[in-house]
């Protein structure tokens, strides 16, 4: 069907919103708590719209287009109501921006700039509220700046399930809480952040830690199950990079943040993805060993390539963990004489979610889906009979390789790499680019965030260096 | 005007609430026959036909509401709104005392119109008396077979479930009654979808207030026609008027609509205490705009005389206001009302009502500002026609009609930290 | 005292239409604090285990309702209206003769515990202003007499 929104022709489908249909059409209405994903709210009030031939203004969160519907979005009486609205959003609100994470990313800096008025509707005294209140562990709650949307009620309710988070208490002492006797845990919480549209919830592992336009984001996946979900990785700004304080700063990755992707986890990301770059921050093993002792990446090549072309029955154990590219890449190098096993490598650790209905996977791998598609499955059911053992992975069982002598690659220091014949530092998720496939046979990419230290080697190039 | 009664047609004795006394009345006659004789739709034609409006405080048509049920809908309810809290209204309180199976007979019509099973009486929980005379009555219509399986040995069942309301003014409104009624706090809905289409449980649903639904008994009696002569051309029928404030003679009075303001003030109530002038009235309820004693000279009770003075005849509820009240205190005791009374859901009610209270409080501990009155006024502006339900409206309006009939003295209070009239609510 | 309290939300659950459980949180909630005086989160949790809704739609309903109260209340509860029609005939005058009377102000428990005073919105009692709730009893036309009676009596 047709309707026009500020005399432009649009189309639209029945049964559509007008505020999607304005977005869709490049027509910014100002929202807070409306969100594509979670039911309709329409308490914020900022998205009133003129309808032609209605006596009140419209929420347009609400409105279900109709053929030939005539509708301003930016008319006078649109204009002042949006100036009504904001006034009375920022009646209670405390000019905290100075102290506020959120500053440089919120929603209510941006309107109150494009559509408010200068001046304050209220003079009195701002009403005080629970303020830096630990909602959990992870995310902290000033009820103060909460404009009370519900958009983080709303995705406890119907996206998690946890339905952990309500707003008590009527009329203006209203405010977001949990049950007292229950912590916040669910295993989804921190999208709540990512959705709040004010510095109401915030991340306390991020809290302080930069202003966000110093940060910019980088296109990656998270590796902690199969979904693969598409990720934002926050560094600072080429721009903004620190000459003194040493490198730490400008090699940090400041926050997770969930990349938005139809295909594979929409706009939600889980806890364990928030936390990638936790995982990724262990204490990393960084030198070549060969035997227990720390030599050059040629020394240590030299020895791998020796007790490969010596080895009479050699087996490689290939990662769920490396992306298409480096797997491709070790397939090439990989004489006839190898047996490939394939394996979920990590497993869930102590207190983890297993899987559920939502979106974490039993396997908490990214690419299994790959490594099957290029190596098949090859399961390790007993102890393995070989003279040399290739282990791909930072998770080496040891009842696995049994009187083997091993080549041992991996990014994280386990304290044995000294045990090893051959220990091949590689480098992180964050220091290469490639692709993982998902268990519903998705492609997702994933981009280089910061170079490899120098004495780590890329997975892929090992292989190929091993098979010169 | 005639002295046609509906309501208030019968001595009021200790027996008079009883199914006995109802019956000699010649209740439970129309339902009867209705019944035995008549279709659903011969009720929704004679409703129709009678004008009848909500009596509720927003006097929509009644039946137009009911006809916007799906008639194919295989679950309907019906939920008849006992939440009577619009302050300065006490009439539902009345029937459910004194004519309890008045109402229940109209619940039984309806349900038997609107092809509903189940009825619910969503009645504010304070209400000790009126609960108790309805749970009595309801107890004797079951027990008559009134009410129930098969009733009077049709195939027509219907059970009516009384539930109680926590405290809550907004409950009044439709679609807060319905989240309440389904165990929630009790924020109303964003519209559409209305009751009609999705309501209690997503099902169709007819909310309609205790005296509308009280009406339906004695239009099916008489017919249609014969209650749309009654009153005036828009708003048909009679009225319980509830008369409170500075009168001599306070309580209901039962007038077909379009009956003075003047007389019910001066005459059934009996004029001011004290032989005082009259200074203002409210005239139904309190969400409705303040008219000074000079506007009333020619404002008759009904829909369209009121809209047309610029104010609403609401709930039915008349607050009379003598000579040298204080204006600026009593606005405070609305906007105190309102700022407890509002849910918390929509921003504009939600911060706006506190706001109005704040400021209003401050003027009259004396620390009012230069800016305060036109403060006021932008707040209401800008919470008007922008919440989620009426309540923000409702309380808005007061605040802008006393200030701009008082303005004199809301601008002296300002300026001189007291009022003008030494503060006095009493006469 | 779990079961005797299950038992009367059995009896309670039976009036509702099998499919409206969620109805019966306010229900529920009233017939506790009937027994109990005044209600905490742990019954919030009792309730919504009985009847399987979300805890946090229990606790938000306690305490959103101003009929339910979450600190402990006196033996009776003095609610005062304080709405139009009652402080246009006096309930100012009313609240405070209360106030003397009992010793306390708005808000707070006799310290016997004999009396908790709180002030409440219009109670549609508007044509017998100034009137009071004590506990479920309706008290209207007062005078100073007629509270004097009602809270000696109390007592």
């Amino acid at each position: 069907m047709e309707l026009k929104i500020n005399n432009q022709i649009v189309e639209a489908e029945a049964g559509e919103l007008l505020l999607q249909v304005a977005l869709r059409n490049g027509v910014d209405i100002p929202h807070f708590c409306y969100h594509s994903c979670l039911s309709i709210a329409g308490n914020c009030r900022i998205c009133l719209v003129k309808v032609e031939g209605q006596p009140k203004l419209a929420p347009s969160c609400n409105l279900i287009v109709a053929e030939g519907m005539e509708v301003s979005t930016d008319c006078p009486e649109v204009q002042e109501a949006r100036r009504d609205v904001m006034q009375f959003i920022l009646n209670d609100h405390p000019v905290d921006c100075g102290i506020c994470d959120k500053a440089g990313e919120c929603r209510l800096q941006e309107y109150q700039v494009k559509y408010g008025e200068a001046e304050p509707l209220s003079l009195e005294d701002k009403h005080p509220k629970p303020k830096f209140y630990d909602l959990s562990p992870r995310i902290q709650l000033d009820s103060e700046r909460c404009i009370l949307c519900s958009r983080c009620v709303r995705f406890t309710q119907e996206i998690s399930g946890s339905k952990q988070l309500g707003i008590v208490e009527r009329g203006h002492s209203a405010r977001v809480e949990r049950m007292d006797q229950k912590p916040f845990d669910d295993p989804y919480s921190d999208n709540v952040i990512s959705l709040c549209p004010v510095g109401a919830l915030l991340s306390k592992d991020f809290m302080y830690q930069s202003r966000v336009w110093y940060l910019e984001p980088v296109k990656s996946v998270c590796t902690g199950c199969a979904r693969a979900c598409s990720i934002q990785v926050w560094r600072r700004k080429q721009e903004w990079r620190f000459n003194s304080f040493g490198d730490e700063l400008n090699k940090k990755v400041y926050r997770i943040t969930p990349l938005e992707n139809e295909a594979i986890n929409g706009p939600w990301l889980c806890n364990k993805g928030f936390d990638m770059h936790r995982t990724m921050s262990r204490e990393r093993a960084l030198t070549p060993m060969v035997g227990g002792v720390e030599v050059s990446a040629d020394a240590m090549i030299k020895a791998a390539r020796k007790l490969v072309s010596g080895a009479q029955n050699p087996a490689i154990i290939i990662s769920a963990q490396a992306s298409n590219e480096e797997l491709k890449a070790a397939q090439a190098a990989l004489t006839d004489k190898f047996t490939v096993y394939t394996r979920k490598d990590y497993g869930p650790s102590h207190g983890e979610v297993l899987e559920d209905d939502f979106m974490i996977c039993l396997d908490k791998n990214p690419n299994g889906d790959g490594v099957y598609r290029i190596f098949g499955r090859n399961v390790i059911d007993n102890p393995l009979e070989h003279d040399l053992v290739v282990v791909w992975g930072d998770n080496l069982r040891h009842e696995d390789v049994a009187g083997a002598r091993l080549i041992c690659l991996g990014s994280f220091a386990s304290g044995r790499e000294k045990d090893r014949e051959v220990f091949v530092p590689i480098s992180t998720l964050f220091e290469r680019s490639g692709t993982f496939t998902n268990f519903e046979g998705v492609d997702n990419r994933f981009e280089q965030v910061f170079e490899k230290p120098s004495s780590v080697l890329h997975a892929a190039d090992f292989f190929r260096r091993l098979s010169e | 005007m005639s002295d046609q009664r509906i309501f208030m047609n019968f001595d009021v004795t200790a027996d008079s609430h009883n199914l006995a006394a109802y019956r000699d009345r010649g209740g439970y006659q129309a339902f009867e026959k209705a019944l035995r004789e008549q279709t659903p739709d011969d009720i929704q034609a004679e409703v129709d036909a009678s004008g009848l409006r909500g009596r509720g405080g927003a006097g929509f048509p009644t039946g137009m509401k009911w006809s916007f049920v799906n008639k194919q809908a295989p679950v309907v309810y019906l939920c008849c709104n006992a939440d009577e809290g619009e302050p300065g209204t006490f009439k539902d309180r009345w029937i459910f005392e004194h004519n309890p199976h008045q109402l229940i007979e109209g619940i039984l019509l309806a349900s038997y119109a609107l092809r509903v099973r189940h009825a619910f009486v969503y009645i504010r929980g304070e209400f000790d008396l009126p609960l108790r005379r309805l749970r009595e009555a309801l107890q004797e219509a079951y027990d008559a077979n009134l009410v129930g399986e098969n009733v009077l040995d049709t195939d027509f069942s219907s059970d009516i479930i009384v539930h109680r309301g926590a405290g809550a003014y907004v409950c009044g409104e439709e679609s807060s009654l319905l989240t309440s009624l389904e165990g929630f706090k009790a924020y109303p809905r964003n519209k559409p979808p209305f009751p009609a289409v999705k309501g209690l449980y997503q099902k169709p649903t007819i909310i309609n207030n205790v005296e509308t639904l009280a009406t339906v008994p004695w239009i099916m009696t008489h017919g249609g026609a014969e209650y749309a002569k009654i009153g005036t051309e828009w708003n048909s029928g009679t009225r319980i008027f509830g008369i409170s404030g500075h009168v001599n003679n306070p309580g209901l009075f039962e007038k077909e609509a379009g009956y003075s303001l003047k007389e019910i003030i001066f005459e059934d109530a009996g004029g001011i205490r004290g032989g005082k002038s009259l200074k203002a009235v409210i005239p139904g309820g309190s969400s409705t705009p303040i008219l000074k004693a000079d506007e009333i000279d020619t404002i008759t009770l009904d829909a369209e005389n009121l809209q047309k003075h610029g104010s609403m005849v609401g709930s039915g509820g008349v607050i009379v206001i003598g000579e040298g009240t204080c204006m600026v205190r009593l606005l405070q005791v609305l906007t105190r009302f309102y700022a407890h009374e509002s849910c918390g859901q929509c921003t504009p009610c939600r911060e706006g009502s506190a706001l109005m209270n704040a400021i209003i409080s401050r003027i009259i501990a004396g620390k009012g500002r230069s800016e305060d009155v036109e403060r006021l006024e932008k707040t209401t502006k800008g919470i008007m026609g922008k919440t989620v339900c009426a309540l923000g409206d409702a309380a808005a309006m007061p605040v802008q009609s006393f200030i701009t009939k008082f303005r004199d003295e809301f601008d002296y209070f300002v300026e001189h930290g007291r009022s003008i009239n030494d503060g006095r609510l009493e006469i | 005292m779990t079961t005797c309290m299950t038992e009367k939300f059995d009896r309670l659950r039976k009036v509702y239409p099998e499919e409206m459980t969620s109805s019966l949180v306010l229900p529920l909630l009233q017939l506790m604090q009937e027994e109990k005086g005044h209600l905490t989160e742990s019954d919030a949790v009792f309730i919504a285990e009985y009847l399987d809704v979300p805890k946090i739609q229990v606790k938000e309903a306690l305490t959103w309702y101003s009929m339910l109260y979450r600190q402990s209340v006196g033996k009776h509860v003095v609610k005062v209206c304080r709405n139009i029609a009652c402080s246009l005939n006096g309930a100012e005058r009313v609240l405070e003769h209360i106030e003397k009377k009992l010793g306390i102000k708005a808000g707070e428990t006799t310290s016997d515990e004999k009396f908790t005073l709180l002030t409440v919105e219009c109670l549609a009692s508007c044509g017998t202003a100034p009137m009071m709730q004590i506990d479920d009893t309706y008290y209207e036309n007062l005078t100073e007499d007629s509270i004097d009676k009602v809270l000696e009596a109390l007592s």
